[in-house]
């Protein structure tokens, strides 16, 4: 054989397999005084590709909950899938359907299970109380929750957050003297607010955009407040007589 | 650790009609130790134009400076004020000069150039730490909390808002995107400039 | 009979010609020779009674526990081997805490009888070489009283697994008498304290005792104050007014 070399000193060798990805898009969630209203953008990202238009992030899990998941989307999708089990079997443990407090608290043990290998998603829960309030929970990754008015989580969390803070909080607002501001916000204000929210997340921000998808939860016996005019309403629950869930959808630019 | 979070602090300008506002926190921090509250990081350059400078705090006074002595110089050799749009490129090949190693400044300019006709126009302008200049239409930002402010100032802003709405819309904007922000606040100041007049306001915030 | 029985009653695994399990029917026989207890259902929530056979002088009354608190708003009362019925509640009031960890809410009275009841048919349970967790069917029936969104409910487990809700039940030895003298007093818009005076009369009538506030226990389940064992005094007070 011609020339020998000698083999390379055997060096050690660094391999990593990486189990996360982030897919992009945003996820927001706001409470009325008897409706909730979840939303998501319908784009799926990694990098700078766009694997898909529509990829939906909001899940009805019930006449009164919804889910809406951002993150890493097979981590999210999986969830919602195992939320659903645990939904179902609570149904036929329990012969009811899971209230929204017990949801959260489910979704609270479930993501702290992971806690070393944790489901890379926020998860913001939008819905109906048993007291018929509108009601938003959002959790972190690995569980830690709490009940709020609004919440906006993902890509463009930092750009809709501080712009829900002065709409919906009226955060930085001072009442004309003698008046104060309203606790909560008629349903079609609030729908107007995640229409402006998710075109200016779309303009500024890359990984948003394509389509949106609104939930509105609205409780018992409630009116439907302007969403019959809605245009492009339709219903997604079982039952009438209960608590009622609608989707609208929307069109955002899709540069 | 990044340079330009060292100190933290942001700045917007936006475009009315017939008028431009600029607005700035008060922060000055030392990553997350809070030093002053009364740092100010907008400067007068001329009577119709103001400049922003967030970024590392040494350079935002070194930059001040320079900026002063090379517009002091125009002024002179030209014996004419300086106009906006040459102040926005004067600043572009100032920090283009340190391309390899920059000033950590992300400038943000806001002013009333004259026209052709006599009548002054609104101008804003934003660059990066190397000089790239942006000229947009309707607001510029800058600074740690630039996230924040781009999505409050696209959901406020529209286009035609007479100086008080502009004032009102300014505000609004920084001081909600500040207080999501842990590196920028402690107050605001906005500058309001007008055709024949410049009005300034200190803004209370939350001091956390 | 004496020939099946004595092939078909050993084992817990095995089906009678006749389709019994004479071990579980032995359990519920064992429950026949406990002390009578009873419980008694209203719309103001539930009452249970027990009778403590205070077999000597020198017992002390009060370390018969016959009466357990399962969780705030579920109590339980027994009768038959109370030592079995240690493990049963002890499983009770673990689901139930299990149930308010993960779901933030009470649990159903339904649901921990349930869970009852699954334990209670673990018998036979054996996983091919290894040694079966329980070698027989408990020898206890309890009375399940709890309050829940579907208001105040009162439930009976046996050995078998099966349970049933009552809005007035007795067990143990004299419980024949007791369940028709409750068939025959029970009203539905029942108060309190009407429950609380028919349960020490029924178990009075069934008593050979003469019933002081020795060897009686009351206990109820309210939703204004959950649980509660009653108290000395509230007990004697109950047997004036009886």
């Amino acid at each position: 054989m011609p020339d020998m070399v000698p083999m390379s000193v055997a060096q050690p060798q660094e391999r990593q397999f990486n189990p996360y990805s982030d897919n992009g898009g945003t996820i927001l969630a706001v409470a009325g005084a008897n409706f909730s209203v979840i939303a998501g953008d319908t784009r799926q990202s990694e990098g700078y590709s766009i694997q898909t238009r529509y990829a939906p992030k909001v899940f009805r899990l019930t006449d009164k909950a919804v889910l809406a998941v951002n993150g890493f989307a097979a981590d999210g999708n999986m969830f919602v899938k195992k939320v659903k089990q645990r939904l179902e079997w609570y149904r036929h443990a329990h012969s009811k359907d899971m209230p929204l407090r017990a949801v959260a608290r489910l979704i609270q043990s479930m993501l702290y299970a992971r806690r070393f290998f944790p489901y890379y998603v926020y998860n913001i829960l939008g819905g109906i109380e048993e007291d018929g309030s509108g009601a938003v929970y959002s959790f972190d990754p690995v569980g830690s929750y709490e009940r709020e008015a609004c919440r906006a989580a993902g890509a463009a969390s930092s750009l809709v957050q501080p712009f829900l803070d002065n709409q919906i909080y009226f955060k930085n607002q001072t009442p004309a003297p003698g008046t104060s501001h309203p606790a909560h916000l008629a349903l079609t204000d609030v729908l107007a607010l995640v229409i402006d929210s998710f075109t200016s997340a779309t303009e500024r921000h890359i990984e948003v955009g394509d389509g949106l998808e609104m939930y509105v939860v609205l409780a018992k016996g409630s009116p439907l407040q302007g969403l019959e005019l809605v245009q492009g309403v339709q219903e997604m629950s079982t039952t009438t007589d209960g608590e009622r869930v609608f989707i609208v959808r929307r069109n955002l630019k899709r540069d | 650790m990044s340079i330009m979070e060292y100190n933290g602090g942001s700045v917007i300008a936006m475009v009315g009609k017939d008028c431009v506002a600029i607005a700035s926190d008060l922060r000055l921090g030392n990553q997350a130790l809070g030093i002053s509250s009364n740092f100010q990081k907008i400067f007068p350059v001329t009577d119709r134009i103001y400049v922003g400078l967030p970024g590392l705090a040494t350079d935002v006074t070194t930059l001040r400076e320079r900026f002063r002595y090379r517009v002091n110089m125009y002024t002179i050799k030209e014996e004419r004020e300086i106009e906006p749009e040459t102040f926005a490129h004067l600043v572009s090949s100032t920090l283009y000069e340190h391309r390899f190693g920059p000033y950590f400044i992300e400038p943000v300019m806001a002013g009333l150039s004259k026209t052709p006709s006599g009548g002054l126009k609104p101008f804003i302008a934003a660059t990066d730490l190397i000089g790239c200049l942006n000229f947009a239409k309707d607001f510029v930002v800058a600074g740690t909390a630039s996230s924040k402010l781009y999505g409050v100032a696209e959901g406020l802003w529209e286009p035609g808002l007479e100086p008080e709405d502009l004032f009102e819309t300014i505000s609004q904007t920084i001081l909600n995107a500040v207080d999501r922000d842990a590196y920028s606040g402690w107050g605001c100041i906005v500058h309001v400039i007008t055709k024949d007049k410049v009005v300034s306001r200190t803004l209370k915030g939350r001091m956390d | 009979m004496f020939l099946t029985r004595s092939e078909y009653d050993r084992g817990v695994n095995t089906f009678s010609p006749e389709g019994r399990l004479f071990q579980v029917e032995y359990a519920i026989e064992a429950i026949k020779l406990g002390s009578t207890t009873i419980g008694v259902r209203t719309p103001e929530g539930v009452v249970l009674g027990v009778e403590q056979r205070v077999q000597s002088p020198l017992l002390e009354a009060s370390s018969i526990e016959k009466i357990m608190e399962i969780d705030r708003h579920l109590g339980c009362a027994m009768s038959g081997l109370t030592a079995d019925a240690r493990t049963m509640i002890d499983h009770a009031r673990v689901t139930s805490q299990n149930h308010a960890f993960t779901y933030d809410e009470k649990i159903k009275v339904e649901s921990v009888t349930q869970a009852v009841c699954d334990l209670a048919l673990r018998f036979g349970e054996s996983v091919h070489d290894e040694e079966a967790m329980m070698s027989r069917p408990f020898g206890v029936a309890l009375l399940i009283a709890g309050y829940d969104e579907l208001g105040p409910q009162l439930y009976h487990t046996d050995p078998s697994g099966t349970s049933v809700r009552y809005d007035a039940k007795a067990i143990g030895s004299g419980s024949e008498a007791a369940q028709s003298e409750l068939q025959d007093k029970w009203h539905k818009q029942m108060t309190l304290q009407e429950a609380r005076t028919l349960t020490l009369r029924v178990l009075k009538q069934v008593m050979e005792e003469k019933l002081d506030h020795h060897n009686v226990q009351l206990a109820q389940v309210t939703p204004a104050n959950g649980f509660e064992i009653l108290d000395e005094a509230a007990l004697k007070s109950t047997i004036q007014l009886m």
